[in-house]
């Protein structure tokens, strides 16, 4: 036959692996019973004391497990993106997670033991309640709810769009293995690739569409504009309608999988509440750490070693696998060349490589995923749900354990991937299911063992799902329908609100994601640094400064969420000169002197709260008495 | 009248800023290590510690062993427990799964 490009040889490759069969299948339909029976036993939990902290808050009785594994940012990126960027870029990725190493410490020291106590003696339920009771101020605690609600929604309805496409890839033949959750309507991969080949487009227009691999496309009218500038016009006339039906990412299977995703999380979110979401969490997170230990082994087994693996590794790519910025497969790549001309939008400049992980994002991911972590809507509400401080400090070691466990194995085993396959064009996200089958062919029950790996990423969205539910709804029911519309409501009407409330958000989630909006992705790549530039200064505010005020919280809150979102806009409306640094995503910030949007969010927060603080007249002494002093005095 | 601060105020302060000491020392520590042994050095120099690259294990797999015991020092040792105020559940589950 004639000379196939290499994208479309390591399609050929990926035909003969060894197949999934039906152990995802399994796996997922295990990983749904679960959680519907989690959410049954979490449903008795929760009767046990009143209502609304029993479903919304678990009745505080968080313990150090449940608190450990499931306060930190963990979701279906843990094993997707990052493996997938480890893959790509090598050994600094280490580097890029480098601030993990704190994050248990800081995570639950910082805040901790003092935000529990504020949340009993605010009787909070909520992240908006605590900030309302703790300054008094009702406005300041609406604003806090609208900014929440606001940040959860997008997250939320582009992670039911991630479930669903989970759900879709592991129904047997489908021929993909993992997601991307960037993944955009339109996209080619190496698999449509041999699948045009069997709907008999002639082979040299697939060769024509090798540099479309891994690339996605918002609109049809964007992926045609394309193929016109790859085919000619017979071509385009005669094979059009198989491509465009090939590379379309959402389809009957896909609704299907929104349907039965859809309903599986909400029916136990609604069973269970918060303590459902926990469980179901930790469970998963468990689940998690022994599927890594295993591969773990297995790959190194399979490599040779991890000298080995990081020899070959380097072997196969170059010397910026091994050293930092990271390397850059376009720049030193064997196909660094030949795609800059026709690879659309993300326009490279085969002149100068990408850096990775310049000195300042270095240090710059040393606050984000620090910082970050404190300052989450979850992550408060976890900790205000701690049973005791003797809770928190068992967590704090707990969670430094399996954070080793997970993160450091986890670049091993893509670093064994990285020798073992040399390439994956387009499909970098699939790596550590990949490694799994790999590692696993030969073993008794390989396929179900594959299949739990391979469901992870569906049980971290379901998971992560579960718990916004929870923080939407009990946002809708708290902050705005009891506080402000009907604050007489008996607890009977809650919990009917409460249902109702998570099943509209529930609905609504489903219909935006019939057809998903293009930028929604751009949204949660800015709310999750977003929400947490907002709420960290206020909330260390309020928990040690007596002299905060109600005009310093709003202004932190504002102040730190129109920085981080103005660089957003700058760089996703491409108003600023490309910056060759960091991740290559189709959305990326303006990094202002090279630093993380986030920093600076950090920074002009913690200015105007201060600031602010200081220019308005003193709060109320006896509310503030309240807060800080011994209780005896009250 | 300052001395009528609740202790969790306090030694939650305390804490707080010995917790920012800890990530300032394991962000320099991790950062300037990796960037002396890391950027910008010729591939032949290579050298590897345990498979790692040199400046990996000196800049993060050891540091965040480090951690761990640091981790485990201060909770067990160093923070204090403290009463929270009331609403605390009568009886704790066994598992701590809460409820």
């Amino acid at each position: 036959m004639i000379n196939l490009p290499s994208a479309l040889l390591a399609a050929g490759e990926a035909a003969t692996m060894p197949s999934v069969g039906y152990g995802a299948l399994i796996a997922l339909v295990v990983f749904i019973f679960a959680s519907l029976w989690i959410g049954a036993l979490a449903n008795r939990k929760t009767r046990e004391g009143s209502f609304m902290t029993g479903f919304f808050l678990g009745n505080r009785g968080l313990g150090a497990w449940a608190l450990a594994l499931t306060a930190t940012v963990q979701s279906g990126g843990t094993f997707m993106g990052f493996p997938s960027l480890v893959y790509t870029h090598g050994w600094i990725v280490a580097l890029w997670i480098g601030g993990y190493i704190v994050v248990p410490i800081t995570g639950f020291g910082i805040l901790g033991k003092r935000l529990a106590q504020l949340s009993r003696r605010t009787e909070a339920i909520t992240v908006p309640d605590l900030f309302r009771t703790r300054f008094g101020s009702p406005a300041l605690g609406l604003v806090a709810s609208l900014f929440i609600l606001l940040y959860l929604s997008f997250m939320m309805f582009a992670q039911f769009k991630a479930g669903a496409i989970v759900m879709k890839t592991a129904w047997p033949g489908s021929g993909v293995l993992s997601v991307n959750e960037d993944q955009k309507p339109f996209a080619l991969s190496g698999n449509s690739l041999s699948a045009l080949k069997e709907d008999r487009v002639p082979d040299a227009v697939i060769e024509k569409l090798a540099p479309l691999v891994g690339h996605g496309f918002s609109t049809e009218r964007d992926l045609n504009t394309q193929l016109k500038t790859l085919l000619t016009a017979d071509e385009l006339v005669e094979s059009k309608d198989r491509i465009v039906k090939r590379s379309k990412q959402l389809d009957r299977l896909y609704l299907y999988g929104l349907a039965i995703f859809s309903l599986t999380v909400v029916a136990y979110t609604l069973m269970g509440g918060f303590l459902a979401a926990v469980w179901t969490d930790m469970f998963q997170s468990v689940l998690m750490f022994f599927g890594v230990m295993v591969l773990l082994f297995a790959s190194l087994y399979q490599a040779g070693g991890l000298d080995n693996a990081t020899r070959t590794a380097l072997k196969n790519t170059g010397p910026g696998y091994v050293y930092g910025p990271g390397y850059d497969d376009r720049f030193e790549g064997p196909k660094a060349a030949p795609n800059a001309k026709t690879a659309p939008r993300m326009a490279y400049d085969a002149e100068v490589p990408r850096q990775f992980l310049p000195l300042s994002l270095a240090l710059s991911f040393f606050c984000v995923w620090v910082w970050s972590g404190v300052g989450s809507p979850a992550s408060l509400v976890r900790l205000m749900a701690s049973q005791n401080t003797h809770v928190i400090r068992r967590s704090i070691y707990l969670l430094s354990v399996y954070n080793l466990g997970i993160y450091l194995p986890l670049i091993v085993i893509c670093i064994c991937g990285r020798a073992l396959i040399p390439e994956l064009p387009g499909q970098t996200d699939e790596i550590v299911p990949r490694m799994a089958l790999l590692a696993t062919k030969d073993w008794p029950g390989g396929s179900l063992i594959a299949g739990m790996i391979l469901a992870a990423p569906f049980g971290a969205v379901m998971s992560t799902v579960s718990s916004y539910l929870v923080v939407l709804s009990s946002g809708l029911v708290r902050d705005i329908y009891q506080r402000f519309i009907r604050p007489q409501a008996a607890p009977g009407e809650l919990r009917k609100a409460a249902y109702i409330s998570m099943i509209f958000v529930g609905a609504v989630a489903v219909v935006v994601n019939i057809s998903p909006v293009a930028y929604l992705q751009a949204f949660i790549v800015f709310s999750a640094t977003g929400s947490a530039a907002t709420f960290l200064i206020p909330a260390i505010m309020a928990c040690y400064w007596r002299r905060a005020t109600v005009a310093g919280a709003l202004a932190g809150m504002i102040g730190g969420a129109s920085t981080v979102l103005s660089l957003y806009l700058l760089g996703i409306l491409e108003k600023t000169p490309e910056q060759r640094i960091g991740q290559l995503t189709s959305f990326r910030p303006y990094y202002l002197c090279e630093v993380d949007p986030f920093v600076w969010g950090v920074l002009v927060s913690s200015l105007c709260s201060i600031g602010m603080s200081l220019l308005t007249s003193p709060p109320d002494e006896a509310l503030v008495s309240k807060m800080f002093d011994k209780e005896a005095t009250s | 009248m300052r001395d009528n601060t609740d202790p969790v105020v306090r030694t939650g302060r305390r804490e707080a800023l010995i917790v920012v000491g800890i990530w300032l020392t394991a962000g320099m520590w991790s950062v300037t290590t990796s960037y002396r042994l890391g950027y910008n050095r010729p591939v032949e120099e290579l050298k590897l510690i345990w498979g790692f690259p040199e400046w990996t294990f000196w800049g993060v797999a050891v540091p965040w062993v480090v951690c761990v015991i640091i981790s485990w020092i201060f909770g067990v040792l160093f923070v204090h427990d403290a009463d929270l105020g009331e609403e605390l559940p009568e009886e704790a589950d066994e598992l701590g799964l809460g409820g």
